[in-house]
């Protein structure tokens, strides 16, 4: 198996994608990673140049317009019903400034 | 009566014959998930309330006279995979990061199918955010294989599979991303479509590759799969790539498939991986509908061995993107104990997520880094280029191609662990998907060694779905309806 993400690579990636990865959870992360990656090989294998890419299916898309009106959306009441916390008619979050009791 | 083993024609003949009312389909058929539904668990939620409720309007028209106004699917036992939004349900794509999420709307797909007049049962199981081929990583514990509940269903929409093959629903839904529809419908030996892209609005669909998935019916009937897709299918301004499909489903269904061109691909058929009961089933189908006057033709799809690796670079990529809503802010798993945001999201992510769901996400980021997105990512767009011109090259001379849906009929409680493992068995599902054309998986017989269902996958062109349809009904005619799975084909429920 080739070593196409280290460790530190693991951790990096898990900071950015925001998941938490415990220091025990890390090398078997990035031995699947590994594994994973090396069977995407074939897609290495191929001369494509001068092939376009196909990003969606539906080739033809055009902008769909429509006429500016007003339609119904969620209230501020069904918007929040699921938030985990909120405040005076907002998603509550913790301080994001720092050192904050939140 | 046994609404839950009933096909359509039969429950809409009933009620217009006043035999029976829609509330005691309703009531009969949660009977039926009571008695049935502990051994399978199918069900994540069932919604005896919503059912009960439409069932009663369904009554209120029929007293009234309006029969003839009702739906195509009036007092249809229906339910939904637990990534489609229903008003007031828990919709937990079988995720603790949606555990106590309750959807304030509904999905079109899911509003088109109770307008049409289906009772809505319930919400079905699934791998975590449709994560998987199993339904094993479904965190509020797996679906049963109806055919031996020592076997997985398959998956993602293993719950919808097995819910349709234990009788307990008439039609379900399901979404397909890279096989997630056929792959479970062959499993469980149940008729399983998944339509072109953009057939059917992914509008309320929790989105996992939004350039792939696409929602489709399960039915143990080709024709009631064609009349669901009539039902949910077609234009939705909520969804900007539903496009304007106004085919009835279920026209040329009885017109056989003397004359039509059905080609096999020696590529599938040679592949290392099958087995020989899946291989022999599917020569056998071939060989019916040669005998039905069918020409089978061989055509090549050179650049499908390409697939998993393409579609295991742009799915990830995809459900990174999509799955980054999940923040622990507007709804979600939260986990509260955190002073800052950034400690709040990550605490957040790493509970809520399953050990899949995390691989995939981390995957995805790591194949959109700089540097890495030229080696992978935009490869893998180049290479769907080219098995799409395989398929279109391949249909100038075919209207529709046989092939196997997975290399092995349904295998045992954790037979495949390795994640590696796993994916190389959507050899056949995910190159469909890759292109954006149909495919659907219908029931041919038994393997010969497992004695497990088999499924014989048939692929049309992109918005020529009736082509697979009216293959697919052919081969029902030469094998026979799929069936209730025998274990549970006389279970008696109510009274």
């Amino acid at each position: 198996m080739t070593e196409h993400v280290t460790e530190k690579d693991v951790r990096d990636i898990a900071e950015y994608c925001r998941i938490g990865l415990a220091d025990s959870e890390i090398p078997q992360m990035t031995a699947d990673l590994n594994a994973i990656i090396d069977e995407l090989a074939p897609i290495t294998e191929y001369d494509l140049t001068g092939v376009e890419p196909t990003f969606h299916p539906i080739g033809d898309l055009s902008n769909v317009m429509r006429e500016d009106v007003e339609g119904q959306s969620f209230t501020q009441e069904e918007a929040l019903s699921n938030a985990p916390a909120q405040q005076d008619g907002s998603f509550l979050i913790p301080s994001i400034l720092g050192g904050g009791e939140a | 009566m046994e609404f839950g083993t009933m096909d359509i024609a039969a429950i809409r003949s009933g009620l217009a014959a006043k035999e029976f009312s829609a509330r005691e389909v309703a009531e009969q058929s949660l009977a039926r998930i009571d008695a049935v539904d502990g051994t399978v668990n199918a069900f994540l939620e069932v919604t005896p309330e919503a059912a009960l409720a439409k069932a009663d309007e369904v009554d209120a028209a029929i007293a009234a006279g309006a029969f003839d106004e009702l739906g195509p699917l009036a007092g249809v036992p229906v339910a939904f995979k637990d990534n489609m939004n229903l008003a007031g349900t828990h919709t937990t794509c079988a995720s603790h990061m949606l555990e106590n999420y309750v959807s304030p709307y509904t999905a079109t797909c899911v509003q088109r199918a109770i307008d049409a007049g289906a009772l809505p049962l319930g919400k079905l199981n699934m791998d975590e955010f449709a994560f998987g081929s199993t339904t094993e990583s479904s965190a509020f514990g797996t679906t049963k294989n109806p055919w031996d509940t020592s076997r997985v269903p398959g998956g993602s929409s293993g719950g919808s599979a097995a819910a349709v093959a234990a009788g307990m629903a008439t039609v379900t839904l399901g979404s397909d991303t890279g096989g997630s529809i056929r792959q479970p419908g062959s499993f469980c030996g149940v008729v399983a479509v998944k339509p072109t892209y953009g057939v059917v609005s992914r509008y309320g669909v929790v989105a996992f590759g939004s350039s792939l998935d696409q929602v489709g019916p399960f039915a143990r009937s080709v024709r009631d799969a064609a009349l669901a897709l009539n039902a949910i299918s077609g234009r939705d301004e909520r969804d900007c790539t539903s496009q304007d499909v106004t085919i009835d489903f279920t026209r040329g269904l009885d017109a056989g498939v003397a004359g039509m061109k059905i080609g096999i691909v020696p590529e599938f058929m040679d592949a290392a991986g099958l087995t020989s009961e899946v291989k022999y089933a599917i020569e056998g189908a071939a060989e019916k509908l040669r005998e039905m006057g069918a020409e089978i033709v061989e055509v090549e799809l050179p650049h499908v061995r390409a697939a998993i690796s393409a579609y295991y670079v742009i799915a990830p990529c995809e459900a990174f993107s999509n799955l980054s809503r999940f923040d622990s802010v507007r709804y979600g798993f939260c986990d509260p104990s955190h002073k800052s945001l950034a400690g709040q999201y990550e605490a957040s992510r790493a509970k809520g997520f399953g050990p899949e769901a995390r691989r995939r996400i981390m995957l995805g980021s790591y194949l959109l880094s700089a540097g890495v997105y030229d080696k992978y990512y935009y490869p893998a767009q180049q290479v769907r280029t080219l098995i799409t011109q395989d398929y279109e090259r391949a249909y100038e001379t075919v209207d529709c191609i046989l092939a196997p849906v997975a290399p092995q009929t349904a295998f045992a409680f954790g037979q495949i662990s390795d994640p590696a493992t796993m994916y190389a068995t959507d050899l056949y599902t995910i190159s469909i998907n890759i292109a954006g054309n149909g495919g659907m998986s219908v029931p041919v017989g038994l393997g010969e060694d497992s004695q497990m269902p088999v499924g014989a996958q048939l692929i049309a062109p992109a918005f020529h779905d009736m082509n697979m349809l009216r293959v697919a009904a052919a081969l029902e005619e030469a094998y026979g309806t799929a069936r209730v799975a025998p274990d549970f084909a006389d279970v008696k429920a109510g009274a």
